[in-house]
Formats: structure tokens, sequence, C-alpha cells
């Protein structure tokens, strides 16, 4: 139960973080990283077993009912995002103490905790085999993201932000639950590992319409495709580490890996791969576009996470065991590279405060480090050999060229691939190496905390470029041969010879330094384009919000208008409604049977107090009177139960009846005695209607519910069981405590919440009635004073 | 504007307390008879919630509270709290939550029977006193009667 277990783990120890982080003051992070670290070695010691082919499964049957079970998985897929996420976990969260050093421990600690809590859910939704498992903490990862795109909650700016990518996520997490349904229901089965393998079954199944699309939703809205795009620049709200770690790294790609798992499942589909070229292509160029048009440091990098997120999607949608390999590859080098380039980013605003592209300059001499990280992580992303960045990106033409697909998404993957050179060009040379004469003045230094992120994952990505074969065998191989299903052969290296693919590379990279070296010329040329971008944007995100707003606050507007006989009406109304076609909709007919027995002398009596009681309360002006004549009608309605053997219930609405004059009495005191009327007299005959009307009805309802013959099932049983199996002799009792208490629980709750929002929404600052007195005086000492 | 705000009349100020502590205890006799006579938890809670308004409506709100030592609020909680436990022991032994298990404890010449049910009752008990209460609390406080 390896897996289990150290997911448990994980999670009690986000739980933990908090408290003990806070305590290790400037150590945090570096005293935090004990937990991905010691996950990272737990989840290394397996990579020899599952290179080797082993799978390890573990299932917890959860909802047996329907078929649902905490099911975990570990193959080579999984593996290698299992190391991603602890690894740079580990980076990430000892960057976040040096990151927040200078910020009381606790802002650290929290964050640390956050981010601890949103590890764990990435492995739980990586390792998960149950699709609703899967789900369960897909949707932690995407709360755990709010909760730090939000981080600084007094910006206005993060709150925005981090509710859009709530709302963005979590409305293709809805879309994604409705496809895991659908395919459940068309398979019979959960499991994620069963689903992959029919997937005949699935071509086949007449709610494949239904679920193909909610799938794709599902998937882009999680990895930033077009049309869903729009989230993920905004969400560079977040403090740096949760940048580099979320929103490039790891949890981005949760789309990306849903649809790699799925692409065996749709390959009797040619619509899922077309899909995903088409809008991996499109989200491509749009990140492309608005990479080159951004001006903060983050704004930039996101754009091309963007745009590599579509890359990664094209890659899926093309066929081939070739695509597959670039898959992994990309994926990897991409973590690698981009999380570094996040931490650099980090480090250059933390350090000059400026968070613009274009006004830091020169800072290669107060950060050199950094610097040196920036310059290998580049080179990783343009694609410059010895690179491991080279190797994906070499593999990426291999799949587009040998795929069926014609020119047109190589052509695309030209020009982007060139783009994301001039960007990694530009964001090595600007902020550190131009202008070096006149650097832009430094008030943070580098720490060690905040270099070993990025220098690490720099030299990883060179590393992999230099030595694949250590990284081949061991994790690329296993994880391509996981998602296809069957071995493949992994050629990873420098040299293939001279093949077309090294051609465009090269073309790619002669773009990509003319990008470089004119950028300020096309940035200024895109920046002019502001209809584009606005229609790229999150204007239509906007637009949905502000109406869906307007429409509840408009409906509100009618529904709670602060008339209280409105409120009264509606609910009369409804009354009416319901209870008539309740009745005319029943089998038995309209039956007003009086029954033969004689009239009873004690209920006439009281049921006309009842009504004298009723009279008065509409005849009194005085409300107080009225109240309490409303209060005679309870009464007698207690009697009546008495004389009909329900003491319990009697008891209950004498206690009810006193404390509702009570209460009522509260707010009727402090108005006039003798209120004049305010109703007009066409309300007064709308009142009239529907009081009538309610009578009526209920009349009618009671009628034909006595006439028709008593079901004494339930009452039997009730009385039978009630001492033999609850020891009590009063059924109602045993009832409410035993038989139901799961309902009496529901209703107890519901009293609570009712407490607490009285007590809350009730308070008042000083009595408005009767200034110039102690208010916490007692009211007898008041009087005493008089 | 006349209002009908006057002073508490004496007779009833000085038969609250008495009247106070009867209903009291009147409403943990009915709580604890609640599962073979008529009675329970939710009538237990109105008259003891009964008592404190009358507690309330004879000396204010600020002696009500005193009297009730804890914050309605809280009460709720504990409440819901007990009724909550009363569900586990069945959990535990059984495995269905809010089965309710009983014991007898022999004392002197009677016999106590308890039970979770017992428990739930009064889980149920503090809930409605301390709903009851939130609302007079609130509604009463700092009005001029």
């Amino acid at each position: 139960m390896i897996l289990t277990t150290l997911i448990t783990l994980s999670f009690l120890s986000a739980i933990l973080t908090r408290p003990i982080a806070a305590r290790l003051g400037r150590l945090n992070g570096w005293g935090s990283a004990v937990i991905p670290v010691g996950l990272f070695a737990a989840f290394f010691s397996l990579v020899d077993k599952v290179a080797r082919g082993t799978v390890i499964a573990e299932s917890v049957p959860w909802v047996p009912s329907v078929g649902i079970n905490f099911a975990l998985k570990l193959d080579g897929f999984s593996l290698m995002f299992v190391l991603l996420i602890t690894g740079i976990g580990a980076l990430v969260v000892i960057y976040s103490g040096a990151y927040f050093s200078d910020q009381p421990p606790e802002v650290g600690a929290r964050f640390i905790a956050l981010i601890i809590l949103f590890m764990s859910a990435m492995l739980g939704t990586v390792l998960a085999d149950d699709l609703i498992t899967l789900f369960v903490f897909w949707e932690m990862t995407s709360l755990t993201s709010f909760m730090l795109i939000g981080f600084e909650s007094e910006k206005s700016q993060a709150r925005t932000s981090a509710l859009q990518s709530l709302l963005v996520t979590g409305l293709g997490g809805l879309a994604l639950l409705g496809a895991f349904i659908f395919i459940g229901i068309a398979l019979g089965t959960f499991s994620f590992s069963e689903v992959i393998l029919r997937s005949s079954d699935l071509a086949s199944s007449p709610y494949l319409p239904a679920i193909l699309p909610l799938l794709l939703i599902g998937a882009f809205t999680k990895s930033a495709q077009f049309p869903f795009h729009f989230w993920l620049p905004n969400a560079m709200q977040a403090p740096t580490p949760a940048s580099a770690y979320l929103h490039s790294a790891t949890m981005v790609k949760l789309g990306v890996y849903l649809l790699a798992r799925f692409d065996v499942a749709f390959t009797e589909v040619p619509a899922f791969g077309i899909a995903l070229v088409v809008i991996g292509s499109m989200t491509m160029i749009v990140g492309a576009f608005e990479a080159i048009r951004a001006t903060g440091f983050k704004a930039v990098l996101a754009y091309t996470t963007v745009a590599s997120l579509g890359i990664l999607v094209m890659l899926i949608g093309l066929d081939g065991t070739v695509a597959i390999v670039a898959t992994v590859g990309f994926i990897l080098t991409h973590a690698c590279y981009k999380a570094a380039l996040f931490f650099v980013a980090g480090n250059a605003i933390h350090a000059t405060g400026v968070p613009y592209l274009r006004h830091i300059n020169g800072l290669g001499k107060a950060l050199p480090f950094t610097a040196a990280a920036a310059v290998l992580a580049s080179m990783s992303m343009a694609g410059l050999p010895p690179s491991a960045g080279f190797i994906a990106k070499e593999y990426l033409f291999e799949a587009q060229l040998v795929s069926s697909w014609k020119l047109t998404p190589i052509g695309i993957a030209v020009m982007v691939n060139a783009v994301m050179v001039g960007v990694a060009g530009v964001v090595v040379l600007k902020p550190f190496i131009l202008n070096r004469h006149d650097p832009t003045p430094v008030h943070h230094g580098e720490t060690k905390g905040l270099l070993i992120g990025p220098i690490v994952l720099a030299i990883a990505g060179i590393m992999i470029g230099m030595a694949p074969s250590l990284f081949v065998a061991p994790i690329i191989q296993p994880a391509a041969a996981a998602l296809y299903g069957a071995p493949i052969h992994v050629a990873f290296s420098l040299w293939h010879g001279l093949t077309p693919m090294l051609a465009l590379s090269a073309l790619v990279v002669a773009i990509g330094s003319l990008i470089a070296l004119n950028w300020d010329g096309i940035h200024d040329l895109f920046q002019r384009k502001e209809r584009i971008h606005r229609w790229l944007g999150d204007a239509v995100y906007f637009s949905a919000l502000n109406n869906t707003l307007n429409f509840a606050r408009s409906c509100t507007r009618w529904l709670q208008n602060g008339d209280q006989r409105h409120y009264t009406s509606i609910i009369l109304g409804a009354v009416i409604f319901l209870v008539a076609y309740g009745v005319l909709r029943s089998d038995s007919a309209l039956i007003i049977d009086l029954g033969g027995a004689p009239l009873r002398l004690s209920p006439i009596i009281i049921l006309m107090f009842a009504m004298a009681g009723a009279i008065a309360a509409v005849q009194m002006s005085s409300l107080i009177a009225a109240v309490i004549a409303v209060g005679i009608i309870g009464f007698s309605s207690a009697i009546l139960y008495l004389l009909n053997g329900a003491p319990d219930l009697a008891l209950t609405q004498f206690g009810v009846e006193t404390l509702f004059v009570v209460v009522v009495m509260a707010v009727l005191l402090r108005i006039p005695v003798y209120a004049p009327s305010t109703r007009t007299r066409k309300e007064k005959r709308r009142d009239i209607v529907l009081s009538v009307g309610v009578g009526m009805v209920i009349f009618l309802a009671l009628a034909t519910t006595v006439a028709t013959p008593l079901d004494t099932t339930l009452s039997d049983f009730y009385a039978n069981h009630s001492l033999s199996d609850a020891f009590g002799r009063n059924v109602v009792n045993v009832l409410l405590v035993d038989f139901r208490a799961m309902d009496t629980m529901g209703e107890i709750s519901v009293i609570a919440f009712a407490a607490i929002a009285v007590w809350g929404l009730l308070r008042r600052k000083t009595s408005s009635i009767d200034p110039g007195h102690d208010p916490e005086e007692d009211m007898y000492t008041r009087w005493r004073r008089r | 504007m006349e209002t009908a705000i006057k002073m508490p009349s004496l007779i009833f100020t000085l038969a609250s307390r008495p009247l106070y502590w009867l209903m009291l205890g009147v409403s943990v006799f009915i709580l604890y008879r609640g599962h073979n006579e008529p009675g329970g938890g939710f009538v237990g809670g109105l008259i003891a919630a009964s008592g404190f308004a009358i507690l309330t409506l004879a000396h204010g709100v600020p002696t009500a509270r005193n009297a009730l030592r804890l914050h309605p609020v809280v009460m709720v909680g504990i409440g819901l709290t007990a009724a909550f436990a009363s569900g586990l022991p069945g959990l535990l032994t059984t495995g269905s939550f809010l089965k309710h298990i009983w014991v007898s404890i022999p004392i002197g010449v009677t016999q106590l029977d308890l039970g979770t049910a017992l428990l739930f009752d009064i889980g149920v008990y503090l809930v409605v006193l301390g709903g009851v209460l939130a609302f007079l609390f609130r509604l009463y406080e700092e009005s001029a009667v």
C-alpha cells in the first residue's frame, strides 16, 4: 500500500506544515522542503521497478454500490509526473522560504503549506486510477490554485484573477465530471485503466457525442487552450513561486496528462485527434502573438507557456509513436526550463521591484548566478544544442513530418518556435546582458534559497541534453511505453545526422534571432493591434460574469423587495398552486365525506374559540392584540391535538405559540400601538383572494385526505417495534431520536444555521430609540432610576 | 407617538425568578422522561427557553445572559456536537451511524437506563434552547422594554 501511504503522508504534512513552518522562522523553506524531498526519494526508489515494466496498483472500495474505488496506479508516465511534481516542488518550497523571508514567518508558512497541499492534490491526480477519484483531486488542484493566486488578498487584481481561474477551471471540472459520468454509464466502469483499453466500446457508444466535447472542455480549461487561455496570464498575480510551480510546470499540464492518457482510448474516434491539432495550433498562434505583445516579465513567460501547452496538445493529436515520445520529452524539458525562467523572473522582479521586462537592464553584475541560470534555461527554451530543449524540438518536428497532416502544422510550429527563440533571447539579453553600464537599481541580492531552484533546473536541462541516455531508459522510455501501451524505442541523442528536422531547427533559430534583435519594433507593432488583443482576451468571460450577476440582482430585487407582505403573497400563491395541483392530480377523487358519526361537542367549542380568535385578529387595529388573537388559534389547535391523543404535539404547539408571541412582541413594542392600515383597496382585495384561496385549498386537501382509507402499515410497524427495538414507549419521541435520527440532525442543523445568522444579522451598535442611557444597564435598574 | 413601553409590574418581576427555576426543572424532567412518556428534547428546549424568556421580560437581556452563562450560539454548537457524538458509538460497534446503544446502571435500589438516544435528545434540547434564545436576546437587546 505504498502509494496510499505516501499520498496520506503528503496530505498530513500539508496540514502540519503551517504551524510548524511558522516556528522555523528563516529556515521554513529549507525545513519544509524535507517533505517533497522525502517523497521524491521514495518515488525515485521505485524507478527501477517501473522501468522494468512493473505497474504498482492499489485500490480501496469507496462507493461499492456505484462501482467507485479509491484506486491508485503508478506506471512510467505517472512516475515521470510524480518525479517532476515532487522534485520541482522541493525547489519551489526552498525558493518560497527565501522569497518570503522579508515578511513575517506566518505568511511564508501559510504559503508553503498551500504549496504542499497543492502538491499532494497533484500527486493524487496523476496517480489516480479511478475516474471519480481523479476528478476529486483535479478539483482540489483548482481550489488550491485559487487560494495561491489570491494569496495577496489585499490586492483586488489578485482576487479577480483568482476568481476567474476558479470559475473557468471549475466550469471545465463540471464538464469533466459530466464526461466521466457518461463514460461510467456507457462502459459500466469507472476504472481508468479499464476505460483506456475499451476504445472500440467507447467509439460505438451512443454517449460519445456527449463524452468527447465535455472531456475536451475539461482538459482545455485546465491547460489554458484557446478560447479558455485567458486565465493563465491573469494568474501571474500569484507570488512567483506559485507561478513557477502551478502555472508552468505542473498544474496546467494536467489537461495534457488527461488527453495523453485518453489518446489510446480514442484511437477509433478521429475527431479527437483533429480537435486537438486544430485547437493546439490555434493556441500556439495566440500564445506567440500575445507573448510578443506582453510587457510584464511574468506575462511574457505566461504566454509562452500557453503556446507550449498548445504544442503539447497538438502533439497528442498527431498520430504515431514519434509524437508520443515527443510529448513525453517536451513535458520534461518544458517543466525544467519554464520553472527555471520563472525563478529567474522572480529574482529579477524581487531584486529591482520592477515587473516590466523592458525596464530592467544590466542585472548581470548584481545577480550573476541568476543570469547564468537564465542563459542555460533560455538555451533549452530556444532549442539550442546541447540542451534538452534541442532534442525535444527535433522530436517535435519529426513527429510532425511523420504524421499524416500536411505542411500547415509544420509552418505554424516553425513560426511559434521562432517566437519562443526570440522570447528566450530577449529574456536573457534585456534584463541581464544589455545596458550593463546603466543597470536598474537592485534592492535585494541573490540568496542561496533563491538560487537553488533556477540553477538546479537550468543545469538539469543541459544535463538531459548532454547525457540523454541517463534519462531515457529509466524515465522517458517507460513513460512513452506506458502511454502507448507497448514498448517504444526512444533514440534521444544530440546528433541524428543531417535530417530535415535539423534543417527546420536551424530555420527556427535563424528566424528567432531576427525576432530577438528586432524585438522592440515588433513589440510596438503588435501593441497597436488593440482589437485583436481584445478578441483574444477575457472580454467574453467578464461580460458573461456581469450579465449573470445583473440577472441575479434583478431577480433578487423583485423577489426580496423588502415588503414582507410581498413575500407572504408569493408563499401563499405557491401554496395554493402546489396543493391544488397535487390534489387534482392525485388518484383519489375529490371527496367530501362527512361520515355518519354524530357531532362531538368539545371540538366544536374549541373551534368556535379559534374562529373568534381569527375574526378578532383580522378586525383588530392594534397589532399586539392581533398577534395574541392569532395565538388563540394556535392554542386551540393544541387543545384539539390533546383531544385526539397527541400529547407531544400539543405540548410543542403550546410552547411554540407562547414563544412566538414573546419573540414577535419584541418587535411590536417598538412601533406605534395603533398603526393605520397602509393597504390600498386593490391590495386588500388581493389579500382576501389569497387568504380565501389558501383556506379553501387546505380544506379540500384535508377533507380528501381524511376521506381516503388510512394505510396503517407504517403506524403499526413503529408501534410494534418502538418498545422492542428502541426501548421506548413514546413512539413519537422514538421516531425523532432513533428511527429518523438523521432527519432530526438535519433539522437541528437548520436551527443552528438560523441562530448563527440571526446572531450576526441583528447586531446593533447603539440603541437608536432611547439615546442617553447606558445600554448595559438592565431595565429594572432603569425603572428604579426614573 | 405612543408606544407600549411601560415599566414591568412588580408582581411579574418578583415571580420571575421562582418561575424561571421551576420551568428549568420541568424542562429537564420532560427531557428525561421523553423516551417513555410524552416529552422529549424539543419540548424540553422550548420550556427552558420560555423560562429564560420570563427572565428576559422581567429583568432584561444582560441578566438572562448571565443566567445562561454560555453564549447562545456556543450552546447550539455543544448541542450539535452532542447529537453527532451520540451517533459515534453505534458507528464504532456496529458500523451504522446513529444506531443507539443502551446501558443499565443500577443505583441503589433503582435502575438508571441511559443510552446514546438520551445524549441525542440532550443535543436537541441544547440546540432548541440556544436557537430560541439567540432570537430572543438579539430582539430584546437594548430595547426600551
